[in-house]
């Protein structure tokens, strides 16, 4: 970028593009004192850029109707197209490992404080990503009409039933038809592959330019101008990257193994049956990734009611983080009773995600029902957390 | 050192999660499978429910005989040019389902088995809605009637022909252009449903679980309409490698391809390192 020929010339003065790259790049500085998992945003828009690509070659032969449907993934994508498989063994595993990579990158924003002022906006869209990521993979998981693609598709359009006043109508609207029908395949087809991406890429946009403007946290939690950056920190280009490709490298060798050696996880056996709306499978569970939320909702299994509002509550409640916690200290590194918390938290997140896969009868119910309110415990702590330690730096503690 | 620390304990992280919605699910979502395995040493190709039969063997002269006083009114022979007395639509609406034609079956099946069968079709299917009736055999006759069918039977049957033997009366293998012999209509009044495709049933089942349902569906499924139908060891082993063969057809290539591209991506990880190195040389 520094030497200017001919055509940069020409376009530099037309776009500006010298500018542009030094805001972006060369001179965007990030704190020395950040490690690793600072990879992941850019690892989250790595697997994007996977899942667009497979996504555009499965969509050369995919066909959504729900007669041909199972047929066009399963065999033409799957034995005749050459290469086919590949492309749809990587989109499922990509779907999957986004939540991974997401989940890694929202903890360590939660973890560090990252959503703290003046990053809120940063935290706003990352979590309208998330959502948006969720929606995304819901409606892409229908695609192949297998007998799990259906039920789930089943199962959670039922929810909106139970909302007050619009609920058996909503969910008629949303279908498209009184049970998941093929115009709720059609739909699904329509919003997966156009409305949903789009609206991924313009918050993807504002994500990036949001932190942009108020730079990187840190490990430690320190505020620092861009001034000191500039004298400390480390340009994001070419500094920053050197080390996120060695990151990628690492990250596309796991994720290849996933898709050559190890795709069942992504890839549910039930869903290589057909979808039948005669049939209901003995077991019906979502992909990993929305398991801890779904746990949550029958964690309440005394009242569907409290199972679907805590439900709701707990796929939101991170969205209200940056108002929850308010301490003054930003890291979790230097907050003990925070620590504690969190690392509960992580350990009922996992141990929700394994019993949401499992039947939820007898002693698996209640298991349910003590993580689900643990789960919350994380969040109701916060301000009580906050205010402890906002009373303890206005007496003279350090930061 | 820290960010490896870091790094093991995601690891950590994540294999406890996989560990749990993969294997740990699955042995308690298919804990009634691991247990029927388990319990009658599944797939058991002695059948050791069945009684042993008494006579030492069976006369394939004698058994021809009585092939034809006893089968021929319904099955074909077409080894033998004996042809089914009913066509296929016809022979489905008066029985529920095509009788096989009995010119392989001595190949596939399991010599025991398929003389308890003659004796007891519905006990040793263990299934009481089974089509054909006991006939009254005795066990010589029976006996007989195995060798005979064991004698004509050809020797060099292929996966597929094994596989459409035994199941495309009843299923389809709608990939292989193989459809059911008999109708759809038919299968469902007598078995309650349509049997699914066996195009991709590898993948949707497992080798597991074929082995062990195959050899014994009744006590693998509880109230399934799939009677057992008795394949010795080979046949079934024949048959459950064309179904994966046929569900994941480009299995080879995988594993071929998959290695070249980790390879490809080890020596990335080497260069990437690399240029991380020399550019971090003077930042610490």
């Amino acid at each position: 970028m520094e030497k200017k020929g001919g055509l940069m010339k020409w376009l530099d003065e037309r776009l500006a593009i010298t500018t542009l790259w030094k805001v972006m790049m060369s001179e965007y500085y990030l704190p020395k004192n950040i490690n690793f998992l600072w990879s992941f945003g850019v690892l989250t828009m790595l697997v994007f850029v996977i899942l667009v690509i497979s996504g555009i070659f499965l969509l050369m032969y995919y066909k959504p109707d729900a007669n041909m449907a199972f047929d066009s993934v399963n065999k033409t994508i799957m034995m005749d197209v050459s290469f086919g498989w590949v492309f749809r063994h990587t989109h499922a595993v990509a779907a999957s490992i986004m939540f991974l990579v997401l989940y890694i990158h929202m903890a360590r924003g939660i973890y560090y404080g990252s959503f703290k002022a003046p990053r809120e906006v940063v935290w706003i869209t990352g979590f309208i990503l998330f959502v948006l990521m969720s929606a995304t993979a819901f409606t892409g998981y229908l695609l192949p009409w297998g007998q799990m693609s259906y039920w789930a598709a089943q199962t959670i359009t039922t929810l909106f039933e139970k909302i007050p006043f619009i609920g058996p109508d909503l969910v008629i609207w949303i279908r498209g038809n009184y049970i998941v029908a093929d115009a709720t395949l059609t739909r699904f087809f329509a919003l997966h592959v156009t409305l949903l991406p789009a609206l991924i890429l313009v918050f993807t946009a504002v994500h990036l330019y949001a932190v942009r403007i108020v730079g990187s946290n840190n490990e430690d939690g320190i505020p620092m101008t861009k001034e000191e950056k500039k004298e400390k920190g480390i340009p994001f280009w070419p500094v920053f990257m050197s080390k996120e490709y060695f990151v990628m490298s690492v990250f596309l060798l796991f994720f290849f193994y996933l898709v050559f050696f190890n795709y069942d996880f992504a890839m549910d056996p039930i869903n290589f049956q057909p979808a039948n709306y005669l049939q209901t499978p003995p077991h019906i569970y979502p992909e990993w990734y929305f398991l801890a939320y779904y746990e949550v909702l029958r964690g309440f299994f005394f009242s569907q009611n409290l199972g679907l509002i805590a439900f709701v509550a707990s796929m939101f409640i991170a969205l209200f983080l940056p108002w929850l916690d308010f301490s003054p200290i930003v890291s979790g590194k230097h907050r003990p009773m925070f620590k504690v918390m969190w690392w509960i938290f992580v350990a009922d997140f996992l141990f929700l995600t394994i019993l949401g896969k499992l039947p939820p009868t007898g002693f698996y119910a209640w298991l349910g029902f003590i993580g689900a309110i643990v789960f919350f415990l994380f969040f109701f702590s916060l301000p009580i957390i906050s205010v402890i330690e906002k009373r303890k730096v206005a007496s003279g503690g350090k930061q | 050192m820290k960010e490896l620390k870091i790094f093991l304990l995601i690891v950590v992280i994540v294999l406890i999660g996989y560990w749990g919605i993969e294997p740990l699910a699955h042995s308690i979502m298919h804990k009634e499978v691991e247990e029927a395995i388990e319990k009658y040493h599944l797939p058991d190709f002695k059948f050791s429910d069945l009684p042993n039969p008494s006579v030492a063997s069976g006369d394939p002269a004698k058994g021809k005989e009585a092939t034809k006083m006893f089968c021929t009114s319904c099955h074909g022979i077409k080894a033998e040019g004996i042809k089914a007395p009913m066509d296929a639509k016809a022979a489905a609406a008066s029985f529920g389902v095509v009788p096989p034609d009995l010119s392989n079956m001595g190949a596939i099946l399991d010599k025991k088995f398929l003389i308890n069968f003659l004796m007891n079709p519905q006990k040793a299917t263990e299934n009481p809605k089974f089509a054909m009736p006991a006939l009254g055999l005795n066990e010589q006759q029976a006996a007989d009637i195995a060798a005979y069918l064991q004698s004509i039977a050809k020797k060099d049957l292929t996966p597929k022909e094994k596989t459409v033997e035994a199941c495309t009366r009843c299923h389809s293998i709608k990939y292989q252009k193989i459809y059911a012999e008999t109708p759809a209509e038919n299968l469902k009044k007598y078995l309650g449903k349509v049997p699914p495709d066996l195009s991709v049933i590898y993948k949707a089942k497992g080798e597991e679980y074929l082995n062990a349902f195959i050899n014994r569906p009744g006590v693998v499924l509880h109230g399934t309409s799939m009677p057992r139908l008795g394949l010795n060891k080979e046949s079934q082993e024949e048959v459950v490698a064309y179904l994966e063969e046929i569900a994941d057809p480009h299995k080879e290539q995988r594993k071929r391809v998959g290695l070249y591209v980790l390879l490809y991506m080890l020596v990335m990880v080497g260069l990437t390192y690399a240029w991380k190195k020399k550019i971090w040389k003077n930042i610490h």
